[in-house]
């Protein structure tokens, strides 16, 4: 059975309308230049919209999706949810931790999330691993004046 | 300034010992990105960028330039020892290359790849040297309806030529143009889609989406479908270097892969893919070995290893007169150009003369490097594959962290870290060309000021978009590179159609 992502049309064309209604609150035309501030968003959204019809008539039609080629990917592409949902909280942890634990912390749990994803079982050990190379990266960068934070925003360090 | 002089002047500033320096850690890290699975040049620079409040342009771009160069020499050492090519231009090499391996060849292979590398490197550059200087002239009469067709035709390209399906294509091109138009609008300072968050006034950063795209959504996507075969290293089996009969054969095919790589990689959307496999086919009808295809001829290797290097230098062509980038690492090099408050284009090489030429002579010296870096010890970089895969990709993510984290401190670049990573999946997992993204966020806000300046000087009238015999050619070719393959396709599908129905 063919597989039809109907969503990826509607979330194309949903965000096209998203941007035609904000360009919709622009002005269109100029009194120099022709078109204003709102004309160029208003054609990217349009056309957004068209895609989003044209790729839900491909599927329509049953086009084929082929998953693209990286390494490391199992040969049948087998797909584990599991693994899926552990690193996409890694990726959402930042969000939740870096404002108050910063930037250590957040990544040793960033560290310990995404090598459990790739099936690692030694949580401690990756704890420490991830510790370290956090610690090593904070100090490494902060020295070549990349602004990283605090240690410890939360304890005021 | 003449390009001998230039390029003398360059030197100068190349060969500085602490541009040296810069130009060993670039194609160092090059060749090790090019190695690791992953992570390629585009994102390494993404991810340095940051750094380079520190570093001074000339040092910084010194150094992007060793990892582009380098990160393909890397790519074709796994590709010929293990069957993974790294990057998507060393794809053909392993068709070939990973044969030779097999049969005990890989040293020739793996040298035969190197020197062919350098050699096109060496040619690009100086067709590089050579061309953009008067290329450059030449823009200084460029009108804005000249850029806006230029950029039309690069949008255009990229979506039709990347990935298998057009419709795909132009949704990633506007997904990209519609992340462009965020942010405080340049002409009139009206903000345009920030919904009513002041972090998204400056725009989205161009870092964010690039990591996110590639790192966050690599990471994703390996994550849910790891399956890890041991690396299966082919012995170098006593290492028999290139024999005289395989320089023979090997000299021709690296002066055509060259000839096919530097224009195709100099035109919009021209990448290394299509010269790498146009070489690769040539190589094929042209060999007095025929049998040898399929079974390790090492025309095979030195023709598209060549080619894809040549591309290299050739992508550097648009992007340094025109500022037109036309791949993912030219548009992450166009962002560390704005980063230093520098415009490739023509001024660029009246304004910053020191950084231009010291950048295109750092890549000569680079390209040697490489080739001393890789020919003896590229049995040493493949153990780089040995990393255990969690703490790579753990350790990928982290860096990512520091590019995105490190561009403002701001929550709403850690939320899009997260939303552009879920994107990046899915066009992973549905096959969306990621390349068109980014090239439509960062030329999107161009090719409009150029829209609007070329309406201006003619208080709004369309055609004048095609009032120069330049922009109106543009225009045409523009068109039909839609036209032709829609119309190829339609008649395809129709022949296949008219049988079935006369049944």
């Amino acid at each position: 059975m063919t597989e039809r992502p109907w969503w990826i049309a509607a979330g194309t064309a949903g965000w096209g309308a998203i941007v035609l209604w904000k360009a919709a609150e622009l002005p269109q035309f100029d009194q120099y230049a022709g078109i204003g501030p709102g004309m160029f968003p208003t054609i990217v959204g349009a056309v957004l919209v068209l895609l989003g019809l044209l790729l839900a008539l491909q599927i329509h039609r049953g086009v084929r999706f082929e998953e693209q080629e990286a390494e490391d990917v199992a040969e049948d592409h087998s797909v584990s949810y599991g693994a899926l949902v552990i690193a996409a909280v890694a990726c959402a942890l930042p969000m939740l931790t870096m404002k108050p634990l910063g930037f250590v912390v957040t990544c040793t749990g960033c560290f310990v999330l995404v090598a459990a994803a790739f099936k690692s079982r030694s949580h401690l050990l990756n704890a420490v691993i991830g510790l370290c190379f956090s610690l090593i990266c904070w100090w490494l960068f902060r020295k070549l004046g990349v602004q990283l934070g605090g240690l410890l925003p939360i304890a005021g360090v | 300034m003449d390009p001998v002089s230039g390029l003398l002047h360059g030197f100068s500033v190349a060969l500085q010992p602490q541009n040296l320096m810069w130009a060993f850690v670039g194609t160092f890290m090059g060749t090790a990105i090019g190695v690791l699975p992953g992570i390629g040049p585009a994102l390494t620079i993404a991810l340095l960028l940051p750094v380079t409040v520190y570093i001074e342009p000339t040092a910084a771009f010194i150094m992007f330039a060793g990892i582009f160069y380098g990160a393909m020499y890397g790519g074709s050492t796994t590709s010929i020892l293990l069957n993974t090519p790294g990057e998507s231009g060393s794809m053909m090499t392993a068709l070939e290359g990973n044969r030779m391996a097999r049969k005990g060849r890989g040293a020739a292979a793996l040298c035969t790849a190197a020197i062919g590398s350098f050699v096109a490197g060496t040619i690009g550059t100086l067709l590089l040297t050579f061309l953009a200087p008067p290329i450059a002239e030449l823009a200084f009469y460029f009108k804005p309806p000249d850029y806006f067709a230029l950029m039309l035709l690069a949008f255009l390209s990229v979506s039709v030529v990347m990935g298998t399906s057009k419709v795909r294509g132009f949704i990633s091109l506007f997904i990209g143009l519609s992340l462009g138009v965020i942010g405080i609008d340049k002409a009139g300072g009206m903000q345009r889609l920030t919904f009513g968050v002041p972090d998204l006034m400056d725009g989205v950063e161009l870092t964010v989406v690039l990591v996110s795209l590639f790192a966050i959504g690599e990471t994703l996507y390996v994550a849910s479908r790891f399956g890890m075969q041991k690396p299966n290293l082919n012995p170098l089996a006593g290492g028999i270097w290139m024999t005289r009969e395989d320089w023979k054969r090997s000299w021709k095919p690296w002066l055509r892969g060259t000839a096919f790589g530097f224009p195709i990689g100099a035109l919009p959307a021209g990448g290394a893919e299509i010269p790498t496999f146009l070489s690769y086919t040539v190589e094929r009808k042209l060999t007095s070995h025929p049998e040898e295809f399929g079974h390790g001829a090492i025309e095979g290797v030195a023709g598209p290893e060549a080619a894809n290097n040549a591309a290299a230098a050739g992508v550097l062509v648009p992007l340094l007169t025109l500022g037109l980038p036309t791949s993912a690492t030219a548009a992450i090099l166009l962002a560390a150009f704005q980063n230093y408050g520098l415009q490739p284009g023509p001024n660029l090489f009246i304004n910053s003369g020191d950084l231009v030429w010291g950048l295109i002579a750092s890549l000569y010296v680079g390209n040697l490097m490489l080739l001393i870096l890789n020919l003896p010890r590229a049995g040493v970089w493949v153990r780089l594959l040995f990393i255990p895969r969690p703490y790579l990709y753990a350790g990928i993510l982290i860096f990512s962290l520091v590019g995105i984290w490190g561009v403002s401190n701001s929550w709403v670049d850690l939320a899009m870290m997260f939303g552009v990573g879920c994107l990046g999946y899915m066009m992973r997992v549905y096959d969306f060309p990621i390349a068109p993204v980014l090239i439509g966020l960062i030329l999107g806000p161009m090719a409009e000021q150029q829209l609007r300046r070329a309406l201006q000087a003619q208080q709004g009238d369309p055609m004048a978009l095609v009032s120069t015999p330049l922009s109106a050619t543009l225009m045409v070719i523009a068109a039909l590179i839609v036209i032709v393959p829609a119309a190829l396709h339609w008649r395809r599908t129709r022949k296949i159609v008219e049988p079935a129905d006369a049944e």
